[in-house]
């Protein structure tokens, strides 16, 4: 974890991995999404989306998750002081909540048309919420009392205009 | 190699007037890439054969495009504004020319070679070379933008 966290190169990496992650199958869920509303891929049938996007959509959680909790384990001390990443965390929760909810949506969405609504528009919020707890977590300002310990925050902090 | 100075002064830029300007901009940047570059993927997976059999790669193209656009859109509107924050910044640090250069092959490609083997159904092997060429060219670029902020 020491490693992550003082090489120049590995943090950016594993950085890109989780975006690289959340470019290739982010775009996955959103069109699970709008299939469940109607709105995108209308031709195909329903479980055709969702049973092909599936395994991808796995993949793309391990990978996302993984590079995110390497990132995790090199700046968890000053994590824990981070509202926004505790957000992200509860958003991860209810993600899980989400999928337990709505499996027979997502086993058998024709059989559940109203609540396939519900469980798309919910997925897009969190979804959406994630990303931005996310992206918030480098914006957090490191109070004065933490800052002599933990050096200021990440490199990209620098674009923070006040 | 000589730096870019060009003489502007982004406290005049609203943009940097308020904190969250920037990241709300950053925010809509990744939802943009994620359903362009996830879109485009879709249909890399199936010319490339190892996902989404069930349609044809042009069925796919045809029905993913708006969203892929859509995406592009929301990236090639919210980059610009990310930029006027610090020109100068920008176009001195070698990740995002990098970047850009990048982003230009890849929408290039995606709307002549890309485009016209997916709708042609070509053979597997034209199709899996194109769809692995356009995962590295849209992969590239999302490396390169995030180690803008690490260069």
């Amino acid at each position: 974890m020491t490693a992550l966290r003082e090489s120049a190169l590995v943090y950016p990496i594993i950085m890109t991995g989780h975006l690289t992650g959340m470019a290739l199958f982010g775009g996955m869920i959103c069109i699970t999404d709008m299939r469940l509303l109607g709105w995108a891929m209308r031709d195909t049938p329903i479980t055709d989306v969702i049973e092909q996007l599936r395994v991808w959509k796995q993949i793309g959680f391990v990978l996302v998750v993984g590079c995110g909790a390497m990132l995790l384990g090199s700046k968890a001390e000053l994590y824990y002081y981070n509202p926004f990443y505790w957000t992200k965390m509860a958003l991860l929760l209810l993600v899980g909540i989400h999928a337990l909810a709505f499996r027979n949506v997502y086993s058998n969405p024709t059989a559940f048309p109203g609540k396939a609504k519900v469980a798309a528009c919910l997925s897009l919020l969190i979804w959406v919420g994630l990303v931005t707890a996310g992206r918030s977590i480098a914006y957090w300002d490191v109070p004065d009392n933490l800052t002599p310990i933990y050096g200021s925050n990440s490199p990209t902090t620098h674009h923070t205009r006040k | 190699m000589m730096e870019i100075q060009i003489p502007y002064d982004p406290a005049t830029n609203p943009l940097n007037n308020n904190e969250w300007s920037f990241p709300l901009l950053e925010i809509i940047h990744i939802v943009g890439f994620a359903i362009a570059i996830g879109t485009i993927f879709m249909v890399d997976l199936r010319l490339i054969g190892i996902g989404m059999k069930r349609q044809l790669a042009s069925q796919l193209a045809k029905d993913l495009d708006p969203w892929t656009l859509g995406g592009l859109i929301a990236v090639l509107m919210s980059g610009p504004l990310i930029f006027s924050s610090d020109p100068n910044l920008y176009l001195n640090n070698f990740s995002f020319q990098f970047k850009i250069v990048a982003l230009l092959v890849a929408i290039l490609y995606q709307y002549t070679v890309h485009r016209k083997v997916a709708a042609s159904d070509s053979s597997p092997v034209v199709g899996a070379l194109v769809g692995i060429i356009s995962v590295s060219l849209w992969i590239s670029i999302v490396a390169g933008g995030l180690f803008i902020a690490f260069a």
